[in-house]
């Protein structure tokens, strides 16, 4: 049954047929699936061989990444109120456009993927203040800052991710948190993350997850040990 | 329509004349122009063609006047005042010079208005609509109300970037280049200019003394380029809402540069961050706030500009088109000229492409690109999602096999999904606001050169158009030149642009929460419910 459920899973997110998907979800649901078992044997899965597959295929678009990253996000919010006991949760990040910047649809792929890969994550909006990115990552414990930009200007300028970096390193936080930075002029120019402070970068949504939940690990063992 | 077949030293053309339309104004559309220096008048006589075959209009007096009689003899006609009454062949022996100007075609232009300014002195005007990729500039005798000419072009600063982003921030990160982009625009203006004096009045200095005003419209970057003005405020969203200013500081600068010493010049201006005056000029001159009854209009563009008339108020905002909806975001996207698809359809056989001017596919022009999608979709090519039912490898799905210009990418299409889904929500998103439905709105006013030529059922097929009755949607692509030239010609138009800039309420939809779950919901390629 298990098998028929996630290849009907699949399908219906490869289609990016959102309908689809909790037509599944609904019907595994009814066949006796318990919601954690949806979320970590079909929507996760699912999610992982969505970021390989993206990868790999060339005719993937920016489209399509929104829709699963949505239905993703959707699925996991609903199966969350189902469950028994509150989910394990990774890890914490804060997340936001950088300052002059309205593009939020960038970050929004993002946060979909990480919701579904049990990652807390805190939306700070569009347009957010380097100080608010500090402040609210300290309130939150999170691991990570992650910072979208979407145009040149605000990518590289003063009062988003290096301003950010100033903070971090003012009060002493440089080791308990780590900035990731994503958005088009960061794939135009592969060095660029550097060159503003960040830790690293994703080229897309779909595989900044994987890379977060990396960083956060990373954060958390050093932090730990 | 009838099919005029040009034979030159430079090659083999085919051209549409209109009915009743000379072989001058016809020519005057495209890019192969014949000299000219009078207006059509037929006293210069530099037009010259040779009529190889057809059935023509009989020789008129200026023709007895400037053609010898073994000329005559030999089928010698000036194109001004040949008209065709079957398909025609010519001879063209000398072009005009290569311009980047064409004449727009008078079934795109306004009928002139009935009601004209008085004018004591200087009686000439001009009016421009500037684009991000188009200028688009008139001449008019404001004293009789007659449109002496039309010019279009390409805007120049697209060597600075197709997108208006690049463009602001390579102003913003040189003062330099800010100057350099202000001057190119304002070169191209008066380049219209003179190329319009020159061909159709044959006098340049001393017309130029005549002109006594220059009205011009645009998105707000395009004139906070042309200015210099406020292009800093509009890369800060705190002013995306707020009006801008764009208006020149320096009037007596550019009269000396343009040589028009007696125009009056002015910017109308924009509504706000993102909301230009070209707006406001698609507003009036459908006079779309005139009515009791809902009604939508877009100008559709690298920045769709979209406003919701209630009957009683206006909603104004703009989302970004990408580049999906201008020729260069698209692989083989190009301007609605010779040789591009205009529309696709299918048959039994398999797919029928028409192109402008029955030219072998160069690529396709708006309503090509959107007929294509559709019908890829209809024929389950492509799926609601927007990806291939078989993968193309990444090399994309020609229509027409072997024609690598028919190619539509996986990429096109894309675009083309979150540009039309970023408009689909944004209307909703307004009609929420003014809490009505589909059901209530009376009209749709679709402006801007991308819908020219739109098939609406299939624009409605794939989401692009919201479900209103095809017979109260109206495609007004030049709509904001002609707001602009009621503004030129009329003082009551020239005042609705204070009264609807001053009463519209405008509205970011990033600050909208709601904003983004519609846009994604809009990401497929099906119609709006």
């Amino acid at each position: 049954m298990i098998e028929n459920i996630i290849k009907a899973y699949n399908e219906a997110v490869y289609e990016t047929d959102k309908e689809a998907a909790f037509d599944v979800v609904n019907s595994a649901l009814a066949q006796g699936m318990s919601a954690e078992e949806i979320i970590f044997q079909v929507v996760i899965p699912a999610v992982e061989e969505m970021m390989s597959l993206i990868v790999k295929d060339p005719d993937a678009n920016l489209a399509q990444h929104f829709m699963t990253a949505q239905i993703a996000a959707e699925v996991t919010e609903k199966m969350l109120l189902l469950f028994e006991s509150p989910p394990e949760i990774i890890g914490c990040i804060v997340m936001g456009t950088a300052a002059g910047d309205l593009h939020s649809l960038g970050k929004r792929i993002v946060m979909g993927c990480l919701k579904a890969l049990m990652v807390e994550v805190i939306d700070l909006g569009v347009n957010v203040t380097a100080e608010k990115f500090v402040d609210e990552a300290v309130a939150h414990n999170a691991q990570v800052i992650g910072i979208s930009a979407m145009m040149v200007h605000t990518a590289m300028g003063e009062h988003g991710c290096p301003e950010v970096r100033k903070l971090l390193k003012e009060r002493g936080l440089e080791d308990k948190i780590k900035i990731i930075v994503g958005g088009a002029p960061y794939r135009y120019d592969e060095e660029l993350y550097k060159k503003v402070g960040a830790d690293t970068w994703a080229r897309d949504g779909v595989s900044a997850g994987k890379v977060i939940v990396d960083l956060i690990k990373e954060v958390k063992s050093h932090v730990t040990a | 329509m009838t099919q005029l077949i040009i034979y030159s030293p430079t090659g083999t053309y085919e051209v549409e004349v209109a009915e009743g339309q000379n072989v001058r104004d016809a020519l005057d559309t495209t890019e192969w122009r014949v000299r000219a220096a009078c207006g059509g008048v037929g006293s210069c006589g530099a037009c010259l063609v040779q009529l190889k075959s057809g059935e023509a209009s009989p020789l008129t007096v200026s023709e007895y006047q400037r053609l010898s009689v073994e000329e005559r003899a030999q089928g010698w006609r000036l194109s001004c005042q040949l008209r065709l009454n079957s398909d025609a062949q010519i001879y063209l022996k000398q072009l005009a010079k290569p311009s980047v100007w064409h004449s727009i075609p008078v079934a795109d232009l306004m009928p002139p208005p009935i009601k004209f300014r008085e004018i004591p002195e200087f009686g000439y005007g001009v009016a421009v609509d500037l684009g991000t990729t188009h200028l688009r500039v008139t001449l008019w005798n404001r004293r009789t109300g007659q449109r002496v000419a039309s010019r279009k072009g390409l805007n120049p600063q697209e060597s600075y970037g197709a997108d208006v982003l690049n463009r602001l921030d390579a102003a913003l990160r040189n003062f330099e280049t800010a100057e350099k982009l202000s001057r190119l625009v304002r070169n191209s203006i008066i380049k219209a200019v003179r190329d319009m004096l020159a061909r159709e009045i044959g006098e340049i200095q001393l017309m130029l003394l005549e002109i006594g005003q220059v009205m011009i419209v645009g998105n707000t970057a395009m004139l906070a380029l042309l200015t210099g003005q406020g292009y800093a405020d509009l890369l800060n969203p705190n002013f995306w809402q707020a009006q801008i200013n764009c208006q020149p500081t320096n009037y007596a600068a550019w009269q000396a540069q343009w040589l028009l010493p007696h125009a009056q010049i002015t910017v109308l201006p924009p509504v706000a961050g993102f909301v230009g005056s070209d707006l406001t000029a698609d507003l009036v001159a459908t006079k779309l706030c005139s009515r009791s009854t809902a009604a939508f209009l877009l100008d559709v563009g690298t920045n769709t500009e979209i406003a919701l008339w209630t009957g009683k108020t206006l909603l104004i905002t703009s989302v970004p088109g990408g580049s999906a909806f201008e020729s260069v975001g698209i692989r083989n996207g190009m301007p609605a000229e010779s040789g591009a698809i205009l529309h696709v359809n299918q048959n039994e056989t398999g797919l029928v492409l028409e192109t402008i001017n029955h030219e072998p596919a160069r690529g396709f022009c708006g309503s090509g690109l959107v007929d294509a999608i559709a019908v890829l979709v209809a024929t389950k090519v492509l799926k609601p999602s927007g990806r291939f039912a078989q993968s193309t490898g990444g090399e994309g799905f020609a229509l027409i096999d072997g024609n690598p210009y028919s190619v539509i990418m996986g990429s096109d299409v894309d675009s083309f999904q979150r540009a039309k889904a970023a408009i689909a929500s944004a209307m909703e998103t307004l009609l929420e606001l003014a809490k009505m439905s589909w059901y209530d709105v009376e009209r749709l006013c679709v402006c801007g050169a991308f819908g020219r030529h739109l098939n609406i059922q299939n624009a409605q097929a794939i989401g692009l158009l919201p479900p209103i009755s095809p017979d109260k949607v109206e495609l007004n692509a030049d709509a904001s030149l002609a707001g602009c030239e009621l503004a030129l010609l009329s003082e009551e138009s020239y005042a609705l642009f204070d009264k609807i800039t001053a009463n519209a309420q405008t509205f970011n939809l990033s600050l909208m929460p709601d904003y983004e779950n519609r846009y994604i919901n809009h990401l497929l390629l099906k119609p709006i419910r």
